[in-house]
């Protein structure tokens, strides 16, 4: 064969691109940790060291008296039953939301404005916010948690079942599609065989987070552990706030044991049988109805007052409360300042994370690390918040670093799946042919494992900025400050510009993410 | 000699047999293919050639290094011995959203230091020697797209230059050339035998096609059920012997009508030699 001429150039076409963006990541960096008031001196300071150990050295003896182990065990059946009630609104929520905002099982790709405009509206303002607003129409109570959770985590499900069942291999349903099958016959044949295992695992993940949710909710009188936690933080009662954290960390680890075995039922082959549920799909149906009756019946949840015209209205009058918001110069900096702090404190929190996660996602023996990261996550960030400004004192790097302990754990378990399902033989191949174990990771499994990591990131950096905002109701800086203190002083214009400027905030970084996305994609 | 199998047997964990007894060896620069019915070992055999699998039995020395019996301790081998190995897989080991660039690169990780193959992943280290290798086998054009942007015959096409690329001593090819259309088959072929000509390296390759092994490969090994069946010269292998080697499992059935015995090299592959 002719040995072709010398290349006319060669020049990588991408090392332009590579160094604008590393040179503009660099310049946005350091704006960004000025503002998240980041400061590693604070951390090591030893007068805050003193207090935090101070407060540390509580946590033993856990407090075991029986009353406040019965009022512990009744308020942990409470949170269960918020979460569990609020994720199956969401549910029942987010899919017909999903199948009407997803090009899953389309032959054309279809704007679909009204079903993407609710999602982003109901996962643009946090699940704290709506549990604050439902507070003061329904008030204190259970209800407002579920109703709270379940139009918040109904966006997030939503958005999130849209996208996976776009990332599945669109080919099985566009056949059945072009044969004459109907949109929800095709996906259900098509699609739902592979992306059942996802769709179900990020569902029990988002049962998991609901439980922490609902204890944070706690903090605004919706009940359950959060309220005890509440309590034992502000009279700095470490024994009492140990057994508390105990409990989370139960609570998370069985949500852990229910996943798997939820995975498990999915990959074990189906049966050679024509009926659609075996025992064992058969008991975890029922044990899952049985678990959203208990609940209903355990919140004493009265679901038709909920749906009354007086509810309606009362909640018209509320809400007319915020309108118009203020918009006045002088409020719109502050406000301004106020989503430049948020911003800095998420990007500077997951990016801390990420590190973090990809350290210790890399082991190969996980057990030990897989402990460390149930323990970083199974503590909501409010919590982290409550124990960092004891480290580092109230502001904005206190709701950086509990943001990144927090993620840290959520993303070093998505690494480390992520890392274990990508094909073993790319890097299997380097090996082979000399490359060491590291070299090997770099250039063969990294490469294939990128795409996902960089999406839960992403996706996570998302959360985090809601997350962000909410931080400020412990006073570690951003947007839920100034919400929490305008709220409290029923300044209800100023409040609707806040929460304006959150779901302003959200859709622009939906939009800033999902060109990313396309970008790397 | 380039490799030595002595008797090697190699069990899987689930108890199946894939090799029995083979003894194998070959001097450096030879030439070898490998053919034989699906399931008889071939791929196995290469595994064993080249250190991604361990023996059950038997002695193995690869370029000169004796390599230990079953998995234990001493695994895996050591990188200077494997960086020396080359090999083409049957379905190629890149990862989708890799650049072409960098996937053939990777060729050399065994031969880099650390720091070179750091630099690698932000500025290609080399870019003449990565275009070189693609244009070898016609996809130099290719060099900064995606791996998954290509075709299953280019995804193969880039297998093989990352294999030239690396200049091994020992090339072990598992069906190089099973996506690609006749044609491109041959060419790809002979530019494995002349890579390895050309460097004194030793080839062993399996294929389906037999008529390109014939054509192209001094010598021919036939395996069946994890044996060897026969190790001849290329035109010393007889339409009988492929007929035995290719006959359904019980053997005594005669061929039916609808499954002749494979080929023989037709008047074009006689250029291969």
């Amino acid at each position: 064969m002719p040995l072709s001429a010398p290349a006319p150039h060669l020049r990588d076409p991408a090392a332009r691109g590579r160094l604008g963006g590393a040179l503009l990541a660099a310049v946005l960096l350091w704006p960004l940790l000025q503002a998240a008031g980041f400061d590693l001196a604070a951390l090591l300071a030893p007068e805050n060291l003193r207090v935090l150990g101070g407060f540390l050295r509580q946590f033993l003896p856990p407090e075991t008296g029986a009353d406040f182990l019965a009022l512990l065990a009744r308020a942990t059946l409470e949170t269960l039953a918020i979460a569990t009630a609020g994720l199956a609104l969401a549910f029942v929520l987010a899919v017909p939301l999903a199948y009407g905002a997803s090009n899953a099982a389309r032959e054309r790709p279809r704007w679909s404005p009204v079903a993407r405009g609710l999602l982003t509206v109901l996962r643009g303002i946090p699940e704290l916010v709506w549990a604050l607003v439902f507070v003061r129409v329904f008030g204190l109570g259970p209800a407002a948690g579920v109703l709270a959770l379940g139009l918040a985590y109904g966006g997030m499900l939503g958005k999130v079942y849209a996208e996976i069942l776009e990332s599945v291999p669109a080919a099985p349903a566009q056949a059945l599609l072009r044969s004459g099958a109907r949109r929800p016959i095709a996906l259900l044949y098509g699609l739902l065989p592979q992306a059942a295992r996802e769709l179900s695992s990020y569902t029990v993940y988002r049962w998991e987070c609901a439980v922490r949710a609902s204890v944070v909710m706690g903090f605004v009188g919706a009940g359950g552990l959060g309220q005890l936690m509440d309590q034992a933080m502000k009279m700095l009662n470490g024994g009492e706030a140990s057994t508390i954290l105990a409990t989370f960390m139960l609570l998370v680890l069985a949500a852990d044991a229910l996943s798997g075995t939820l995975r498990r039922a999915l990959d074990a082959p189906p049966a050679a049988r024509a009926a659609p549920l075996g025992w064992r799909s058969g008991t975890l149906t029922a044990a899952v109805l049985a678990a959203l009756a208990a609940s209903l019946w355990l919140l004493e949840m009265d679901l038709p007052a909920l749906f009354t015209l007086e509810a309606a209205r009362s909640m018209a009058e509320f809400a007319g409360g915020f309108f118009p918001p203020e918009m006045g110069g002088a409020w719109l900096r502050q406000v301004a300042r106020g989503v430049w702090e948020t911003l800095a404190i998420s990007i500077v929190g997951t990016l801390l994370a990420a590190l973090l996660a990809l350290l210790l996602a890399l082991p190969r023996r996980r057990a030990p690390w897989n402990l460390l990261l149930n323990l970083l996550r199974s503590v909501p960030e409010l919590v982290w918040a409550t124990l960092t400004a004891l480290a580092v004192g109230l502001g904005p790097f206190a709701g950086a670093l509990a943001l990144a302990l927090h993620t840290t754990g959520v993303l070093g378990r998505l690494y480390a799946e992520a890392l274990q399902n990508t094909p073993p033989t790319a890097a299997r191949a380097l090996r082979q042919a000399g490359s060491g174990g590291a070299m090997a990771f770099l250039y063969g499994t990294l490469p294939g494992a990128a795409p996902q990591l960089l999406a839960y990131t992403l996706y996570r950096w998302e959360m985090n900025i809601r997350m962000a905002a909410i931080l400020g109701f412990v006073g570690a800086g951003g947007l839920g400050q100034l919400l929490y203190v305008e709220l409290s002083l029923f300044h209800h214009p100023q409040a609707g510009t806040v929460i304006l400027a959150m779901l302003a905030l959200s859709v622009a970084v939906d939009a800033a993410s999902a060109a990313l996305r396309r970008r790397m994609g | 000699m380039s490799f030595e199998l002595d008797g090697v047997g190699l069990c899987h964990p689930g108890g199946h047999a894939a090799l029995h007894g083979i003894t194998l060896a070959a001097r450096q620069g030879e030439h070898v293919a490998l053919i034989g019915p699906s399931g008889a070992g071939k791929t196995t055999l290469l595994n064993i050639l080249g250190t991604a699998l361990g023996a059950s039995s038997g002695g193995v020395r690869v370029l000169g290094t004796a390599l230990a019996p079953a998995p234990p301790a001493a695994w895996p081998p050591p990188r200077a011995l494997r960086a020396r190995i080359g090999s083409v897989h049957q379905a190629p080991p890149l990862p989708p959203r890799q650049r072409v660039v960098t996937a053939v690169l990777a060729g050399r990780l065994g031969q880099w230091p650390t720091w070179k193959a750091l630099a690698s992943l932000l500025y290609p280290a080399d870019l003449p020697g990565a275009h070189a290798a693609l244009a070898r086998v016609q996809l130099q054009d290719k060099l900064f797209a995606r791996c998954d942007q290509l075709s299953g015959g280019q995804l193969q096409r880039v297998g093989i230059a990352r294999v030239l690329y690396q200049q091994p001593e020992l090339l072990l090819a598992d069906e190089p050339v099973s996506a690609l259309d006749p044609t491109l088959a041959l060419a790809t072929v002979q530019l494995l035998v002349q890579d390895a000509a050309a460097r004194g390296a030793t080839l062993v390759a399996s294929l389906h096609a037999v008529d390109l092994a014939l054509a192209c490969f001094a010598r021919v090994v036939g395996l069946r059920a994890g044996r060897i069946a026969f190790d001849l010269p290329a035109r010393a292998v007889t339409p009988a012997l492929l007929q035995a080697l290719y006959a359904p499992p019980g053997g005594a059935a005669p061929a039916p009508a609808g499954a002749p015995p494979p080929p023989l090299p037709p008047d074009g592959y006689a250029a291969c030699r």
